[in-house]
């Protein structure tokens, strides 16, 4: 379980970094895309056993602490996150892969719009929004072809 | 195996840490109770990449330079011109003050009282998220101020080559500096002849800030490009200093405009700032 965290841990540090790489040449075209978000995300709904709500407020006050973000901001919605993802992971059994990819995009547009209230209130922008809508759920379909490309790497246990 | 939804025990767990980080949140945004945190762990970020620099890509660099001689004139180059962007720094208020060459007694008062520059110190970058600028209404920075003695450096003007980019508002081992486009932030100017004033305020833009004034107080009239200079007013910038030029006016209703200005100097220019407390 230890092992399990600490392997998500380094993970959430690679990504966050990717993270702040990507958001600024996505940001000249209108798009956010919440990257280390839809990973915890993936590793929530990939985990084989439910992954309570301390990890998760634990992992976003990383989170905030790496990224320079207010603390709590993340560890919110990362909270949230585990939560709906728990109580509905046996639910998504029965989700096309389609139908899953359209949850997950929308779980990180309304992160990016909750993100966006917090960090970015006097130029909050509809237009951002939306077109990261967009973008997340086209991500997200594009991240679940992948799995039917490289089998081997997504048949992996988190 | 199937996973088990949240009992209702679970969930009560949920909603206690989603309120926790609630009240957390609140508190950050409302208080700097974690800047403390923030400020060492940057620090200790920036420390590290430069004790891993130092130990891993700096010996791989220093072999190369000492193959390829090349390199180490560009080095000279490049310490040249730190030397000369110094030195532009420290004549900064001389160079950039608009009415410096008009009046004749300033150039004799500063030859005969040094004060201004003995408050005059050298930073350098520690860091900046250049994101800030296209997610953020949050724009700051950390500058390292070089021969700092236990000095407060609180509300002193920070400046490049091009102009001043804001104001430190932390004291910790790096300091913060809240830049003049953060939604927070204001600066005192004027235009030209020195009859109109007001308050620049960040916009939350890259390089924009944006000024609010009545016509029923003040009539004349702007012009597209016009310049507009610190006024000095509130002690934290100095006066005279040329901030930016207008690019747009917008008249909201028959009592307000806002006047937007686009500013000189960037804090992506340069890795080298002046720090100076009026």
């Amino acid at each position: 379980m230890i092992k399990g965290f600490i392997k998500r841990i380094f993970l959430i540090f690679v990504v966050a970094y990717l993270d702040y790489k990507v958001a600024l040449g996505l940001s000249e075209i209108y798009v956010v895309l919440p990257l280390t978000f839809l990973v915890y995300s993936f590793f929530l709904y990939r985990s084989v056993n439910n992954i309570g709500p301390f990890e998760s407020f634990l992992t976003g006050l990383l989170v905030d602490l790496i990224t320079n973000s207010y603390f709590g901001h993340n560890a919110i919605l990362f909270c949230f996150a585990s939560y709906l993802i728990d109580t509905y992971s046996n639910t998504f059994k029965l989700f096309s892969y389609l139908q899953i990819c359209i949850f997950f995009g929308v779980s990180a547009t309304a992160y990016v719009g909750f993100t966006q209230i917090i960090l970015n209130l006097y130029n909050f922008s509809y237009m951002t929004l939306f077109i990261s809508a967009i973008f997340n759920i086209s991500f997200c379909i594009f991240v679940a072809m992948l799995s039917v490309y490289f089998p081997q790497i997504a048949g992996r246990k988190m | 195996m199937a996973r088990t939804s949240p009992t209702p025990g679970q969930k009560i767990i949920y909603f206690i840490f989603i309120i926790l980080g609630v009240a957390v949140l609140y508190t950050d945004i409302n208080t700097k109770l974690f800047s403390g945190i923030k400020n060492n762990f940057q620090s200790l970020k920036i420390s590290s990449v430069y004790v891993i620099k130092n130990i891993s890509v700096n010996p791989v660099r220093d072999f190369i330079q000492l193959i390829q001689a090349k390199q180490k004139l560009m080095d000279e180059n490049k310490e040249l011109r730190e030397k000369l962007d110094e030195a532009y720094l420290k004549n900064f208020l001389i160079s950039k003050e608009n009415t410096f060459y008009i009046d004749h007694t300033k150039m004799i008062k500063l030859i005969n009282d040094n004060a201004s520059t003995e408050s005059f110190h050298l930073a350098k970058l520690g860091e900046i998220n250049p994101n800030i600028f296209n997610c953020c209404d949050r724009h700051r920075i950390y500058i390292e101020i070089l021969d700092k003695n236990k000095e407060d450096f609180i509300e002193s003007s920070v400046f490049n080559l091009n102009g001043i980019i804001g104001q430190v508002v932390g004291n910790a081992s790096q300091n913060e500096v809240i830049l003049l486009t953060d939604t927070k932030s204001s600066i005192p100017i004027k235009n030209l002849k020195g009859d109109f004033f007001c308050n620049g305020i960040g916009s939350g833009k890259e390089g924009l800030i944006s000024c609010n004034y009545s016509q029923l107080v003040w009539t004349g009239s702007h012009e597209i490009g016009e310049s507009f200079y610190s006024s000095g007013l509130g002690g934290v910038y100095p006066k005279d200093i040329k901030v930016g030029e207008l690019i747009s006016i917008d008249i909201v209703d028959n009592s307000n405009t806002k006047l937007e200005i686009k500013l000189i100097a960037s804090p992506l220019e340069s890795d080298l700032f002046g720090v100076i407390k009026i």
